[in-house]
Order: C-alpha cells, then sequence, then structure tokens
C-alpha cells in the first residue's frame, strides 16, 4: 500500500510544463528524498500531493483516500514549506496551538510541552516569534508542521539554514517519526543528506523524472565509471586519453572514463605525468550524478573544448 | 467549517489583542474631535502684526476716505487690546489712501502685486455710485458697491469691521445728500432688520413645564447623522486596511501556503472575514455604547433611537463584509503593500461616495436622488443610515430592501474575492492588475 502514488500527472502554467507525465509511489514507512534542480517541479509536485495545487491531467492518491479529491484526509498529512512562515506578532505557544487546530488536534498542549522540549525550545514558549532567530524559527516551523501526529509528512527543504547541531536534532526527529510509523518525503539541494537520510530518491528534471529508487541502484545504473586522482604538483589531465570529463575539485581530481576506457591504461598514463598519491576507482556520489545531469557544464574541464 | 471559525478566532484576537486596536479605539474619536480641541487651545495665541490697507475711494470727492480711517482709528484704540489685562490680542490696521486712476484694471493689478508681495494685506475698492440711494437692482452692479481684494480669503476680520460699521457712515452721507427730514435714528430704527432665528423643538421638562431646546440639541438632528455616518466609514476602514495588510503578510512570509496544506482558499478568506467583521463589530459596540450614554447623559437620546442602533449594527455588519471581501481580494492580488495602493482607488471611491453627496442628502434627505442613491449597494449602509437618523427618517421598506441589496451584492463580493483570492494568494513575485483580476474571477 502506498502512502503517495502519483499516476501519469501532468501540470501547466500558461506555457510552462511545470510536471511533465510524473508517475512515483512512495511506500509506507519510507523516507522519501526529492532532489533536482531550482524550478525543476518539487514544489508543484509537493503542492499537488496536498491539494494546494490540482493536476492538470493524472491522479494522485494520498494514504486511502480512495482517489476522493475529498480534503479532509490532509488532517493527516502535514507539509512544511521551503519559505515557511509564521505569524510574527503571535507567540511560540499559540502558533503552535493554532496549527494544530487547523489539523483538528484540540488537545495538543502535552505534544507541544513534549515537542519543545525535544527541540530545547522550552525557554521561548512564551516568545514572540519575531524575536526568535532563524534557526529557532525553523525548528519551531518544524514542530508546528508535525505537531498532529501526521501519517504522512511533506519537508519542502527542511534542512537549509541550520547549523550542524540543529540538522542532528532535526534529523534524528525525522527518523524518530519514521520509527512511530510515519511516511517523510523531503526535498533537499543537500546531496550528503539525502544519500545518509533517505531510502529511496527521485530526481525531477525540467518536470520529468530521472531518477527514481535507492542510492545504490541509482549509482549501479551509472556503473563504476570515476576514478579519484591525486598528483603531486600541477598535472594538466585535460588531454589523456580515454577520460571524458575531468572535474577539478581542488584537492583531488575526478575522471569521468569514456566509455570502454581501460582505468589501468590511464593509471599508467598517470603515472608518466608525475607523482600519484592517490588512485581509486569509485562509483559516482549522488552529487556527480545531479551536477551530470543538470548542469554537464558545472565546473567541469570539458574535453571537446579543451 | 471548525477550521475556518479556527482561523477566524485566531483573526480577531489578533487584531483586538494589539496595543494598536486599543490606542486606535481610543485615538479615533479623538482625531475627530481633534479640530475643535486644536482650536480651542490656540485660541490665545495671536498674530498681532500691524495689517496695511489701502483704500481707493472712486466716489465724488473721495467722501468716504475719512470715515474709514475714523472707523479704523477707533477699531485700533478700542478693539486691539484685551480690556482685562491690556494686551494686544489683535492687529492694528493702518489705511493709506491712493487716489483712483482711470485705468481701473491697472490700478488693481497693481495693487494686486503689492498684496502678493506681502507689502499690503489687502484694498478696498469704492465704487463711484455708492453714496447714491439705489434701487436694489442698481446696488448689486459694481459701480454702486465696495471691493475688498485679498489673496487671504479666509481672514475676514478687516472686510467684517467695515461691513459693520462703514454701512452707516454711508447711510448718513446719502441722508444729508436727500436732506431728509426725519430723524435719522427713528429711520435707522424703522429699518431695523427682525432677526429669524433656529431653534429646536419646545418639550416639557421632567417636572412638566415648556422647556426650549438648548443649543447642544438644536446641533443633534444634523450632527448624529453626520456622526453616524463618518463613524460607519471610519470602522470600515480601521477594520478592513489591517485584515488587506494582513493577507499581504501572510503572502509575504509563505504563512498562506501554510494554511492551504490544513484549509481550503474559500474557507481560509471566510474565516478571515469574519474575523475581520468581528472586530468591526467590536468597534462598533464600543463607539455605540458610548454614543448611547452621551446620548442619554446630555438630553438627546430622542435622535438616537433603539431601532435605529439595530440597524446601523446590521448595516455595519454587511458593509464590513462587502469592504472586507474587497480589500482582502486586493491583498490576494498584490506581493507587497505599494502595490496594494494602485488597485485600492476603485474600492476608496466607492467607500467615498456617500461623503461627497452628505450635504445634498442632509438637505433633502427623501428626494428621488438621495433616495435612489441610497439604494447603491457600495453607498446602501452609509446613506441608508444618514437618512434614516435625519429627522423625519425613511419609509419602514427602505431600510429592508436596501439591506436585501447589499446582502446580494456582498454575497456576490464574497464569491468573486474567493476566486481571486484562490489564484492570488499563491501567485509570487507580480501583482496582479485589475483586468488580470476580473479574468480570475469570469475563468478561475
Amino acid at each position: 500500500m502506498a502512502a503517495v502514488l502519483i499516476d501519469q500527472v501532468t501540470k501547466t502554467f500558461r506555457q510552462h510544463v511545470a510536471v511533465d507525465n510524473l508517475s512515483l509511489q512512495v511506500p509506507r514507512g519510507s523516507i522519501y528524498g526529492f532532489i533536482g534542480p531550482n524550478g525543476s517541479g518539487k514544489t508543484t509536485t509537493l503542492r499537488m500531493i496536498m491539494r494546494i495545487l490540482y493536476p492538470d491531467r493524472g491522479l494522485i492518491h494520498v494514504l486511502d483516500d480512495a482517489g476522493q479529491k475529498s480534503r479532509s484526509i490532509l488532517d493527516r498529512v502535514a507539509y512544511l514549506p521551503e519559505e515557511r512562515g509564521l505569524y510574527k506578532q503571535m507567540k511560540v505557544r499559540e502558533v503552535l496551538r493554532f496549527y494544530a487546530e487547523l489539523k483538528g488536534c484540540r488537545h495538543s498542549r502535552s505534544a507541544i510541552d513534549d515537542w519543545l522540549k525535544r527541540m530545547d525550545l522550552g525557554t521561548w514558549a512564551n516568545k514572540k516569534v519575531e524575536a526568535l532567530s532563524k534557526g529557532t524559527a525553523q525548528k519551531v516551523q518544524f514542530i508546528a508542521t508535525v505537531i498532529a501526529q501526521p501519517e504522512l509528512v511533506l519537508l519542502d527543504e527542511p534542512f537549509t539554514g541550520l547549523d550542524p547541531v540543529n540538522t542532528e536534532v532535526l534529523r534524528e526527529a525525522i527518523l524518530d517519526l519514521r520509527r512511530k510509523g510515519a511516511t517523510i518525503i523531503f526535498s533537499t539541494h543537500d546531496m550528503s543528506v539525502a544519500e545518509k537520510l533517505c531510502d529511496l530518491l527521485f530526481m525531477i528534471y525540467k518536470g520529468r523524472k530521472v531518477l527514481d529508487g535507492t542510492l545504490e541502484s541509482i549509482q549501479d545504473a551509472y556503473g563504476n565509471d570515476t576514478l579519484r586522482v591525486h598528483l603531486d604538483g600541477p598535472a594538466t589531465l585535460d588531454d589523456l586519453p580515454g577520460v571524458a570529463k575531468v572535474t577539478d575539485l581542488g584537492r583531488w581530481q575526478e575522471l569521468r572514463l569514456a566509455s570502454g576506457a581501460d582505468s589501468q591504461q590511464i593509471l599508467a598514463c598517470l603515472m608518466q605525468r608525475g607523482q600519484v598519491r592517490h588512485f581509486e576507482l569509485i562509483r559516482p556520489t549522488l552529487h556527480d550524478i545531479f551536477v551530470r545531469i543538470a548542469r554537464p557544464d558545472f565546473n567541469e574541464v570539458d574535453k571537446v573544448h579543451a | 467549517m471548525r477550521k475556518m471559525l479556527v482561523i477566524a478566532v485566531r483573526e480577531y484576537l489578533a487584531a483586538v489583542r494589539t496595543k494598536a486596536f486599543i490606542i486606535g479605539l481610543v485615538i479615533m474619536p479623538i482625531l475627530m474631535g481633534g479640530s475643535v480641541v486644536v482650536q480651542w487651545l490656540l485660541k490665545d495665541f495671536h498674530d498681532i502684526k500691524e495689517k496695511h490697507f489701502i483704500v481707493v475711494d472712486r466716489t465724488p470727492g473721495a467722501q468716504l476716505v475719512g470715515p474709514i480711517k475714523d472707523i479704523v482709528k477707533d477699531y485700533n484704540e478700542t478693539q486691539t487690546h484685551d480690556p482685562q489685562t491690556g494686551k494686544q490680542v489683535q492687529p492694528r490696521f493702518d489705511v493709506q489712501s491712493e487716489p483712483p486712476s482711470e485705468a481701473i484694471d491697472e490700478q488693481r493689478v497693481d495693487l494686486s502685486d503689492r498684496v502678493a508681495t506681502g507689502e499690503l494685506f489687502g484694498f478696498l475698492d469704492i465704487g463711484p455710485d455708492v453714496l447714491e440711494a439705489s434701487s436694489a437692482a442698481d446696488a448689486r452692479k459694481e459701480s454702486h458697491s465696495i471691493r475688498y481684494q485679498s489673496n487671504r480669503p479666509t481672514n475676514e476680520s478687516f472686510p467684517r469691521l467695515m461691513r459693520d460699521k462703514l454701512i452707516a457712515k454711508v447711510q448718513d452721507l446719502r441722508f444729508d445728500a436727500a436732506q431728509v427730514k426725519t430723524p435719522r435714528e427713528k429711520v435707522r430704527r424703522i429699518m431695523q432688520p427682525v432677526p429669524v432665528e433656529s431653534k429646536g423643538l419646545t418639550r416639557r421638562d421632567h417636572e412638566g413645564k415648556p422647556k426650549d431646546a438648548n443649543d447642544q440639541i438644536r446641533l443633534a438632528p444634523v450632527a448624529v447623522p453626520m456622526g453616524l455616518m463618518m463613524l460607519m466609514f471610519m470602522i470600515i476602514m480601521m477594520s478592513a486596511t489591517p485584515l488587506m495588510q494582513g493577507v499581504v503578510e501572510e503572502k509575504m512570509q509563505r504563512i498562506a501556503e501554510v494554511l492551504l496544506a490544513s484549509v481550503r482558499p474559500f474557507e481560509l478568506m471566510l474565516g478571515k472575514l469574519l474575523g475581520m467583521t468581528a472586530v468591526s463589530l467590536t468597534i462598533t459596540a464600543v463607539y455605540l455604547a458610548g454614543a448611547y450614554w452621551s446620548a442619554h447623559e446630555y438630553g438627546f437620546a430622542e435622535y438616537i433611537p433603539g431601532a435605529l442602533l439595530v440597524w446601523f449594527f446590521l448595516f455595519q455588519m454587511l458593509a464590513a463584509l462587502m469592504y472586507g471581501s474587497l480589500f482582502i481580494a486586493i491583498g490576494a492580488a498584490c506581493t507587497d503593500m505599494k502595490e496594494t495602493q494602485n488597485l485600492l482607488w476603485p474600492v476608496m471611491m466607492l467607500a467615498i461616495m456617500p461623503m461627497f453627496v452628505l450635504g445634498n442628502v442632509l438637505q433633502e434627505p427623501n428626494s428621488a436622488v438621495a433616495t435612489g442613491l441610497s439604494f447603491f449597494p457600495f453607498a446602501t449602509p452609509m446613506l441608508m443610515i444618514l437618512r434614516q437618523s435625519v429627522q423625519p427618517g425613511v419609509e419602514s421598506w427602505q431600510p429592508i430592501l436596501g439591506a436585501a441589496i447589499v446582502l446580494a451584492t456582498t454575497l456576490a463580493c464574497v464569491w468573486a474575492a474567493g476566486r481571486i483570492f484562490r489564484v492570488g494568494i499563491l501567485m509570487q513575485g507580480k501583482g496582479a492588475q485589475l483586468g488580470e483580476m476580473m479574468r480570475w474571477v469570469f475563468r478561475g
């Protein structure tokens, strides 16, 4: 039984196709990462799941709504928008009670206390939102999102602007929600978080699905085609035979093999060029795959143009 | 439905619990009565700089220059100082004569220039035939009258002095010319104008003795209707403007998106509208209670009957819903407060319209024009209350029909605003134009 089932959904704004014939299945109890460049359709997809927007074509099933377009199912779904908003003039506790009531949860007092304590926000309970720092406000917003014990949680960029300590607190909270049976969908630009946290990953680019599956399956699809090398001293590697692209990461270079190239031959070439300190055949990182899809020329020395 | 109430309650508390609300509640009436207070406070501050005037006397032999100088001399000696303290409280006048020129217009331009530079305060131009005993028709001609020219038309002290005193001098000269035998004083007494005074109705006081209405009560038949209409306008603005600001804020802070994850756009809008209406009715209740109390305290309760207050409450509620929905739609279509100004003016025109016709309606509350205007839905709440509160009031079917028309308009406005709100509330970046908003209404 899927928590969310997206079936051939298309959404167009005027001439711009924001989501193009998208199908996706989010299993219950999973943490699903949505990645993709800005403007690729992530937020539109999340908004359609929330029924803030309606698809032009296709169907979206949420939990066990049996295909009805009713919004009452939304009491069991929570949404943290990317540019999150709280009423500045309200006190933290009031704003949390308000959002709980909007989800139909009337007795939220003890839950609010638990969450404030857990997020280390106890001293802020009776302060106005406008007095909070950005990171603190973000934690409050997260509590506002999950206060009504949702079964499905949609988080749009929940980690932006958080320091490492708070990132850890939030990560722990998300994992805890999953342990209690919730399904979590979150979008992020931070590939390392996505790699660590997500059971499944989905990448959307220009409204189309370009990746979908576990990290392993995605990496397998791209194969062991990347070399991470470190040479002493300056060395130009642009013209190495059998290398399609060179990405200079500063402390080391990543070489993407041309199809059919032999890594051992490249090693031999490298040894002629200089002192090889490090040579490793790796699977491409999610970051690498993302960049390859979204911006093929990003920070890369393209052999064709060199 | 329940979520709508959650929104409405938050909206209401957010508005009512602010200091600005409490302060506004107190300050508004002070601002309205403020001009009176300021005048009272400034009554002891006087400009006592001497004012210079020129007289151009075109009568044969310039016979009025002397009398005018006498009048001014007498004024300077007796009127410019406070008799108790001896302190100067009014400016002295200085009058110089200038011979009339044949080029009348040229002379007037020259003198006007001297007024414009500040050298003179004004000048008198006395027509050549002023001293003739003329018919009423002739008296209106320029040659038979005195012009007072100045660029400060609001300062009446000099022309008033001339009006009061110069007439007798002119009459004296006319008596001389006509060689009237009857003593002048007798003629003046015969010609003494009879005052016609406006008074309120005479009632019996609590001891049963007939009693005249005092001046305060005499003003009530005009002051009460005007006050009620201004009050309604003020309350609409006091509650609708923060509502619109709230919508813009929710858009800017992206709160709207969080809310829409829980409630339908129409529920959200309706909740906000109900909250705002409750705010406006709270203000209404406070002010009406104040008005009712002072009406009883100062004895003009008969001009604020209970039924009128009930109608006021009802019309205020409808006006809040009607204008509130328009303000909400504008807020939803804009991305910051500056943009709202462009879209707001048509709505403001509708709201201010009753003010423009206030005078006419007060004069003739049951004329065809006043009656017709009071059925124009956006003006109905204010104009109907105005007409109802002017004696003798309106026929009872009129406010009922008016309320029905406003109710229908309100429903249409709420529906249209809902369509605009649904599209606008998620829109970021650029605000919408009026035409675009109309498209949202009709095509969704």
